[in-house]
């Protein structure tokens, strides 16, 4: 007890917060992508893991061409995204725009047949051997916060997470794109009616949403091992963070990756073996009781 | 308005019992193993039916109940004395119970909330199976399960896999023509007229979950005399997104269609990859074709269903 | 209605057609693995290995004549697809024996169906002790290193060693656990003076090490067990390098200095880990070690990791088991493999007989920059050979026993 106690008070403890907030970028980026998708256009993305996965690959890839360092790391940052939001375009244009009309839960059994699809074709493109992208020299090594080691790459993900926050949140409310796709959302027939196109607006969605998969698996390509069972490691704790912050919800993905980044790395405090199943007992404390979520949800 | 074609169907329910029943004379070992998971697997996919196309309850995590049944019925023969009838019973019942207690936390939030939630549950319950390596073998499941003579034989597995599957089917069909399948249907399509005329929603809901959680469970128990193993990963939520698949494939407003969707996803699976390293690709193109062009599923091809609107959340 | 019954009737049709292979005059083996996901890194030179060997049998005239086939059914990682695999193989493409598979749970499943029908099975890549310990039987045979194995010889490794004050972290699974309490069991009856601080597991697949890091360094351990498996060796080590962990605190891993987890880090790797391996293709330098890497780069255009030991030494030990037995018949096969002595890269392998585990040397070593590679390699490299490492008949017989 005493030692749960100091262990609640001790540095140690900021750390861990710190730690739990730049995993909450990652997740955030990757949900809010999903959060948008079911929010505006009512599809539950299994697919979203594979966009995320090949965020990653292609940002490998990029990274190899133009021979590593911190340019080609800058550079993989953004061409990867815009790679897999080109993917997402030709999956919304492709395919989704004829079925808004069916029933959620054929959208959510078509996504998960276009997972399949797509991990195979990384599997085909990529091979099946692991990649490895390294931390450019630039963020190598780690800052000392209270005599412990947190990494630069996670503080530059602190930094990220943020703006994205502020680049999303003006997308979405200070343009005219955004403002319609918000309208959209709520009554898809009414936005057609006064003469919007309402085609574009959807795929307009479903690229951001799928650009945002896409820096997600980029920002996390040097933290990790690069290899084909990514699209299934984030995909549950997506939908729950969404479920969780409210459909649809920007502010919501953030709270819902907050809850879940913090009260990993503070449940691993707390009790070290069972430490990864706090998130899932406080998506369950969420639903029960506030059954639609914390936030507002658009539908 | 339900069309059906009346002339071949006297032939066919004469046929088909007969073609089941001499198929282990006729088939190779494999086969009549593969028409074994056949029976299962599509006995657990009606099972999930009943919740999902006649409920219209988002059961996402119908895979627990499935996993449950299984090593209620594997922990029992290899740990207690029990004899086995008991253990078959022990499996199911205890799917039952969880569902009834997942049910109770879930029932309060309606569509894709309910089903988001059930998952959550449904992975804590996964988690203990796989830690907990002392009781349930952890990651490394059981193997060599103890069966009686009777069902361990090849034959005889077959047909007790034929005659379970064959019971609980005909048991579910006869609840969802009872005037209680009546009333769930009702609720599916408009929960608040239903409640209007005096129907205790909730409580048939519930209902439900039970019945489906338990005939899961069956299918579960099945698994263990065809493998004689338990693996924690048969609880897993991808596993439940597959049976889910197997409905809406085979027609989620059917009867029937889970079972056509079972057996297709099976047998492809199986012998898809005899051909081919790429059968993800394969069953995602086919799946993706399948959902594009056939949009009630398979057997609504001919079953045409009234076309519902969405109802309203409840 | 009568639609549909069509439908099913055609698909009835489609599966009874659906291939049903003949063994004719080949020595068929059957290989049930995942070759989907992450693992493939992995079985994919299991394969490549036996293939090279194969190859080179096939063009010596074969196997009693006949010609070495393989065919392979992907088990996508999951242990109930790869017992229908395995049933498929043995059922339907009338294999003469399995190989496979990288997942334990599978291997055991398939072990205990191997026993059931008779067929050998040649268990690689999986790590379980329990393949050849307590769930081992007369049909399932073990061609690599088991935790039990990789425990013992980093305990005779490390209890030389000063380190006193001990942490065991790893992934929270059964490998995890069984590699961590195999290590720290052994060291433990060797050196009692060790102490455990404590644990920390983290689930599989775990991206984002820095939080149990720092809770590891807060406790001050002179040492840290790390037993990760599979894809979380490279994450981890990517984490340590990160946060100066490997300089801070020594830790062991089992395959730290294995080529799969290095080599995709290139030169960024971190220096100074612990680790076991079962195969290095730059150690020993031997004429037979230095031959196989020649053979394996010039056909593959890539170094071989440890798989592809495996892999190659299946395929050996199948073509001479039969060829001592005289005749294409598995009891034989099996009485011919037990005890079977052949040389490899890493020195002679026996098949020890009472339990049906390959004796292979296990290498300890340190990781170092290296002038030559674009990627760290092991330094310091002791030689544990196998021997040393594995657990007696007669313990075997007693787990086996329960």
């Amino acid at each position: 007890m005493m030692d749960f106690a100091a262990n609640l008070f001790s540095a140690g403890t900021l750390s861990q917060i710190l730690v739990g907030l730049s995993r909450t970028t990652i997740l955030f980026i990757v949900s809010s992508g999903m959060s948008l998708i079911l929010g505006v256009l009512r599809i539950p993305n299994v697919a979203h893991g594979s966009l995320y996965m090949i965020g990653a690959f292609a940002a490998w890839s990029v990274i190899q061409f133009l021979g590593g360092g911190l340019f080609a790391f800058l550079a993989a940052m953004l061409v990867a995204p815009l790679i897999v939001a080109a993917v997402g375009f030709v999956l919304e244009r492709g395919f989704f725009s004829y079925l808004y009309e069916r029933e959620h839960l054929m959208l959510l059994l078509l996504t998960f047949a276009f997972m399949l699809i797509l991990g195979d074709l990384v599997k085909i493109v990529w091979g099946p051997e692991y990649r490895s992208v390294t931390v450019p020299s630039f963020f190598q090594g780690s800052a000392e916060i209270f005599g412990l080691p947190l990494p630069w790459y996670n503080l530059f993900l602190l930094i990220v997470g943020p703006c994205i926050a502020v680049f999303l949140w003006l997308v979405i409310n200070r343009t005219n794109l955004g403002k319609i796709a918000r309208a959209a959302a709520v009554d898809g027939e009414m936005v057609g009616a006064v003469g919007v196109n309402v085609g574009w607006v959807f795929a307009f969605t479903f690229v951001l949403g799928s650009f945002l998969a896409g820096l997600g698996g980029a920002l996390i390509a040097p933290m990790v091992n690069i290899s084909l069972g990514m699209d299934h490691s984030l995909i549950m704790e997506t939908f729950l963070i969404v479920i969780i912050g409210g459909l649809g919800n920007m502010w919501g993905a953030l709270l819902g990756s907050l809850i879940f980044g913090l009260t990993q790395s503070l449940g691993i405090l707390v009790w070290p073996q069972f430490g990864i199943a706090f998130p899932y007992l406080a998506v369950v404390a969420v639903l029960v009781v506030r059954p639609r979520g914390l936030l507002r949800s658009t539908w | 308005m339900v069309t059906t074609r009346r002339s071949a169907a006297p032939l066919l329910l004469l046929l088909l019992p007969a073609a089941l029943l001499a198929l282990p004379q006729v088939l190779p070992r494999f086969h009549i193993y593969v028409a074994e998971i056949v029976l299962l697997t599509a006995l657990l996919a009606t099972s999930l039916n009943l919740a999902i196309g006649y409920t219209g309850l988002y059961q996402f995590g119908h895979a627990v109940f499935y996993g449950i049944g299984a090593y209620g019925t594997a922990l029992t023969l290899t740990r207690s004395g029990m004899p086995a009838p008991v253990a078959f019973l022990a499996g199911p019942l205890a799917a039952a119970a969880l569902s009834l207690l997942i049910g109770l936390i879930c029932i309060r939030l309606s569509k894709l909330y309910f089903g988001m939630l059930q998952i959550s549950l449904g992975s804590l319950v996964w988690a203990v199976v796989y830690r907990w390596y002392s009781f349930t073998g952890g990651d490394d499941g059981i193997h060599g399960i103890p069966l009686p003579d009777a069902i361990g034989s090849p034959k005889g597995s077959y047909y007790f896999t034929l005659a379970v599957t064959a019971l609980c089917v005909f048991a579910m069909y006869r609840i969802v023509r009872s005037p209680f399948g009546k009333v769930i249907q009702g609720i599916r399509d408009n929960p608040v007229r239903a409640a209007a005329i005096g129907v205790d929603v909730r409580l048939h809901q519930l209902a439900v979950l039970v019945i489906a959680g338990f005939f899961g469970g069956v299918a579960g128990s099945l698994f263990v005399v065809v493998e004689n193993s338990v693996f924690p990963d048969m609880m897993f939520w991808t596993f439940s997104l597959e049976v889910l698949i197997m409905c809406l494939l085979g027609g989620m407003y059917t009867f029937f269609g889970p079972f056509v969707g079972a057996s297709a996803i099976v047998l492809l699976r199986v012998f898809a990859s005899v051909h081919t390293r790429y059968w993800s690709l394969l069953l995602g193109t086919i799946l993706a074709l399948v959902i594009i062009f056939l949009p009630d599923g398979v057997l609504g091809v001919f079953v045409r269903r009234p076309r519902k609107r969405e109802a309203p959340d409840a | 209605m009568g639609k549909a019954v069509s439908f099913l009737a055609v698909a009835v049709a489609m599966f009874c057609m659906a291939g049903s292979g003949v063994a004719g005059d080949t020595i068929k083996v059957g290989f049930v693995d995942t070759y989907t996901g992450p693992a493939t890194t992995f079985t994919n030179d299991v394969l490549d290995g036996f293939k090279m060997a194969a190859e080179k049998i096939n063009a010596k005239g074969g196997v009693l004549g006949r010609k070495i086939t393989y065919v392979t059914r992907d088990d996508k990682f999951k242990p109930d697809i790869g017992l229908t695999m395995a049933k498929e193989l043995i059922l339907n493409e009338n294999v003469d024996l399995l190989v496979g598979t990288i997942n334990s749970a599978t291997a055991l499943a398939v072990s205990d169906l191997c026993r059931k029908e008779k067929v050998p099975f040649l268990v690689t890549f999986s790590k379980s002790d329990k393949i050849t310990g307590e769930k081992g039987n007369r049909y399932v045979f073990g061609m690599n290193e088991n935790t039990e194995m990789a425990g013992r010889a980093a305990a005779r490794a490390l209890a030389k060693r000063k380190f006193v004050k001990y942490w065991i972290a790893g992934d929270d699974y059964e490998y995890g656990h069984a590699i961590a309490n195999g290590v720290f069991r052994h060291l433990k009856t060797l050196n009692p003076k060790v102490q455990l601080l404590g644990e920390s597991w983290w689930k599989v697949g775990e991206t984002d090490f820095t939080p149990y890091i720092t809770q590891i360094l807060a406790a001050k351990p002179d040492f840290v067990i790390v037993a990760t498996g599979g894809g979380g060796m490279v994450n981890f080590q990517k984490a340590a390098q990160s946060t100066g962990f490997n300089r801070k605190v020594p830790f062991y891993q089992h395959a730290a200095i294995d080529l799969s987890t290095l080599m995709p880090q290139g030169k960024n790797a971190p220096e100074g880990v612990y680790g076991t391996a079962n195969y290095l293709f730059y150690y020993p330098d031997t004429k037979e070690n230095k031959a196989f890497v020649e053979e394996f780069r010039k056909t593959y255009d890539r170094h071989p990791k440890s798989g592809a030991l495996y892999g190659y030494m299946t395929a050996q030990f199948i073509a001479k088991s039969f060829e001592k037995a005289g005749k294409v018949d598995r009891e034989k096969f099996i009485d011919a493999l037990e005890g079977m002595t052949l040389p490899s890269p890493v020195g002679p392998m026996e098949m020890r007989a009472c339990d049906h585990q390959v004796t292979l040397p296990m290498f300890f070593g340190v990781t170092k920059m290296s002038p030559k590679y674009d990627f760290l390699i092991a330094g310091d490299i002791v030689l544990v050979p196998g021997k040393d490492t594995m657990p007696s008949c007669a313990e075997i017989a007693k787990a086996r026993a329960k």
